[in-house]
């Protein structure tokens, strides 16, 4: 009896399996979605691997990823219905890019957002973008240099754009998801688009010149209201919103010197802090952003070693931003009345009874909603010089 | 039979296995649904609570040191009403074996094997529960001591881990929510952790070696499972957000997968899915011992092992057949359920009490 359990035991180990076991040689490793919307109809497309050229390290072979595309009354019919085109079952668990076409981002993209979050192989945790002016599946045939995976290529360059220049904003499809249900706030998606010759840009050539004829580059930020895109910010008013909703890690700001030229500061830290009141029965929102950066570069004329220039430059600092913050407020007031900054979560927070006498005309209230904001500038350093060398140059 | 006793500190491990059971795998969604930012002060309210209902069972034990639930039902009810509501008794934990088995198995087929029959699972689930009541109480109790090394483990591996990405923003504004629905949401997590853990009542006081020390462990264990339950909450709901928390099935599970230390530690949620699967079995094993051993003291049975065999064959049938889906199994238990539950594991106890302390009256009178 004994040897007889034991030998069971034995087999257990060798014989076990998992009933929903599959190979990698049965997946295809999908790594960016794009969804569009053409003629009633959605238009998933998928960016599959090539197994056999990512494991060969010769230059041969064809491109390292290949596009399938399918389209279907629901998105769900769509993603199945690659497989009449794929050898392999489409895996999307590795997914770190979801594309969204501007075409179906008007229309609104609630709808196409239940399929990611319901299926359990997809994880929450890939960004999400809009193409602007432009479809998803052409973002997704345009070949990359340097990462030769576009799709890497894409969640890279949105990642280290986000860290290090903040007129981006990388978003996660659980970010998006909280943004969409909330009330007293509005999402923001980062646009990707392509400059260059869109035609040349599928194949393995694009990739093979020094400045390839077509480039995957991301601009603007896609405002929403409710599900439905409204509108683009501009580089600039990007950077403001970055700048309110403390997403900057670290940045660069161009400003203006106290008599001619412009001067550079390295934002190194910035903290906002947003505070939200009701005054006299009406919402106010103060802004206070405390930054610390370096003086990154010098090109004008003034003298770096007295305190003085350095408190004028911390000066024109705050100004200049400040500036940037209001405008970029007045925007979403005045052309879009979306609150994207999240003002109304911010009364919600602070006074969540007053907020439910005002939250059903919301929109009316943030577009003359009154902000303060207060920027502080700490200048911790001037780099690995003092003054500048134009300062010993005769004019 | 009769000489099987188990220490107050393997009840601790069962009292606390057995509350937290479900409830760190579906229950954070309950209360987010109704309480919405405040559901982990309705965790913290309802584990007050909860000892009420644990110094009620307390109560109910001190009188009948030597007897089990059944068994008091007997000498307080007379035989035959008695025996009827233990029958009833014995009906509610067949049942929520069958539901919990039920509850692992879709939660196996939505997140890990979709294409796995629930069968499958459920029969190898049943399997080894079978095995652990034949092999009696005391092995159970011990290989609950040592699996709860595992489950606090994981459970602490995974709060250091999810730790970096709270967002105190998702819990503000604090008690918002009117303390109407707090106390109501309360009812329902109340149900899963305290007036269900009447199953207990099969093991304390009858097989304890030391009822005291045992009373104590009663209530830390179901502290501890409190405690377990108000941090997974406030994790939940801070890390996640309201609308994730409600609207996802199993959030304990999502908090796992949101798991991502630079890029290295990552995607380890099946692993942390171990933990509630040792809390799941055991919370099974003792609704399904409570049955069968229930069952024979109703028949007079000498051996209660001989019914284990056909009562797993019952509760695998019925997991798989009284629930057809998962909409159909949560409206049951916000509706059924749980007052079932309640006029077993709440009503009964107090009726039981009333009777006992009139006719100990009486007899003083007489």
């Amino acid at each position: 009896m004994k040897k007889c359990i034991f030998g069971l035991l034995i087999l257990s180990l060798l014989l076990s399996g998992c009933w929903d076991r599959r190979e990698l040689n049965q997946l295809a490793i999908t790594l960016a979605i794009g969804i569009d919307k053409v003629e009633d109809e959605y238009q998933v497309s998928a960016q599959v691997v090539v197994p056999s050229v990512v494991s060969t390290t010769s230059t041969g072979g064809g491109t390292m990823v290949t596009l399938y595309s399918a389209r279907g009354e629901t998105i769900y019919e769509a993603f199945r219905k690659m497989t009449k085109d794929s050898p392999r079952k489409i895996y999307p668990g590795h997914t770190r890019m979801l594309v969204v076409g501007e075409e179906l981002a008007k229309e609104g993209i609630a709808e196409s957002l239940d399929l990611v979050s319901r299926d359990s192989e997809l994880r929450p945790d890939f960004y999400v973008v809009v193409a602007k002016e432009n479809t998803a599946v052409n973002i997704l045939n345009v070949t990359t240099p340097v990462e030769n995976i576009p799709a890497n290529k894409m969640f890279n360059s949105l990642k280290m754009s986000d860290n290090a220049w903040s007129g981006t904003k990388s978003i996660k499809l659980d970010e998006l998801i909280e943004d969409l249900v909330s009330e007293g706030k509005e999402a923001v998606l980062t646009g990707v688009e392509i400059a260059g010759n869109q035609e040349q840009g599928s194949s393995k050539q694009n990739t093979e010149s020094i400045s390839p004829s077509a480039r995957i580059r991301y601009d603007n930020l896609a405002v929403f209201k409710g599900d439905q895109l409204v509108g683009w910010l501009t580089e600039y008013e990007t950077i403001g919103f970055s700048y309110i909703t403390d997403s900057v890690q670290t940045s660069v700001k161009a400003i203006s010197c106290p008599n001619e030229g412009k001067a550079t500061i390295e934002v190194i830290q910035a903290k906002s802090e947003l505070k939200g009141k009701i005054k006299n029965g009406k919402p106010v929102v103060n802004i206070k952003l405390n930054v610390e950066g370096d003086v990154g570069s010098v090109e004008c004329k003034m003298n770096l070693n007295e305190l003085k220039t350095i408190h004028s430059l911390e000066k024109i600092y705050e100004k200049e931003m400040q500036d940037n913050i209001k405008k970029t407020i007045a925007t979403l007031q005045t052309n879009y009345k979306s609150d994207i900054f999240g003002f109304g979560e911010e009364i919600h927070r602070s006074n969540p009874k007053e907020w439910n006498t005002i939250k059903n005309n919301w929109e009316e209230q943030f577009s003359n909603l009154t902000t303060n904001v207060d920027v502080d500038l700490k200048i911790l350093g001037t780099g690995t010089i003092k003054n500048s060398l134009l300062e010993k140059i005769k004019d | 039979m009769k000489n099987v006793k188990i220490s107050s500190s393997q009840f601790l491990v069962l009292v606390t296995l057995f509350s937290v059971g479900t409830s760190v795998l579906i229950v954070p969604s309950a209360l987010a649904a109704k309480a919405k930012q405040d559901a982990w002060v309705v965790a913290i309210v309802s584990t007050v609570i909860g000892l009420f209902i644990i110094w009620l069972f307390c109560l109910l034990a001190q009188w009948f040191p030597q007897l089990t639930f059944v068994q008091m039902n007997e000498k307080i009810l007379g035989k035959w009403l008695g025996k009827v509501a233990s029958l009833l008794f014995v009906l509610m934990c067949l049942l929520y074996a069958s539901t919990l088995l039920y509850y692992s198995a879709t939660f196996l087929n939505t997140h890990l094997m979709p294409n796995t029959p629930m069968a499958a699972l459920n029969i190898l689930m049943v399997f080894v529960i079978v095995m652990g009541v034949r092999l009696g109480l005391e092995t159970i109790a011990r290989s609950a001591e040592l699996l709860i090394f595992w489950f606090f483990f994981l459970f602490i591996l995974l709060l250091i881990f999810i730790t970096p990405e709270v967002k105190v923003e998702n819990i503000q504004p604090i008690l918002e929510s009117s303390p109407k629905t707090i106390l109501q949401t309360s009812i329902t997590l109340l149900e899963v952790t305290a007036i269900n853990a009447i199953v207990l009542l099969m093991i304390f006081p009858a097989f304890i070696n030391n009822i005291k020390q045992a009373k104590k462990a009663f209530f830390i264990g179901n502290l501890l499972s409190g405690f377990i339950i108000i941090i997974l909450t406030f994790y939940c709901v801070s890390v996640l957000g309201v609308y994730s928390t409600e609207s996802e099935l199993y959030p304990g599970y999502e908090l796992a997968q949101r798991i991502n230390i630079g890029g290295f530690i990552q995607r380890i949620e099946a692993f942390m899915a171990a933990q509630w699967i040792i809390a799941l079995y055991f919370k099974t094993t003792l609704y399904f011992y409570g049955a069968v051993y229930g069952f024979a003291q109703i028949m007079n049975l000498k051996e209660y092992r001989s019914l284990t065999t056909p009562f797993g064959i019952i509760v695998v049938v019925l997991s798989l057949i009284i629930y057809p889906n998962v909409v159909y199994l949560q409206d049951w238990i916000a509706t059924t359920g749980i007052l079932f539950s309640y006029s077993i594991g709440l009503f009964l106890p107090l009726l039981l009490i009333v009777v006992y302390v009139i006719r100990k009256k009486l007899m003083k009178q007489i």
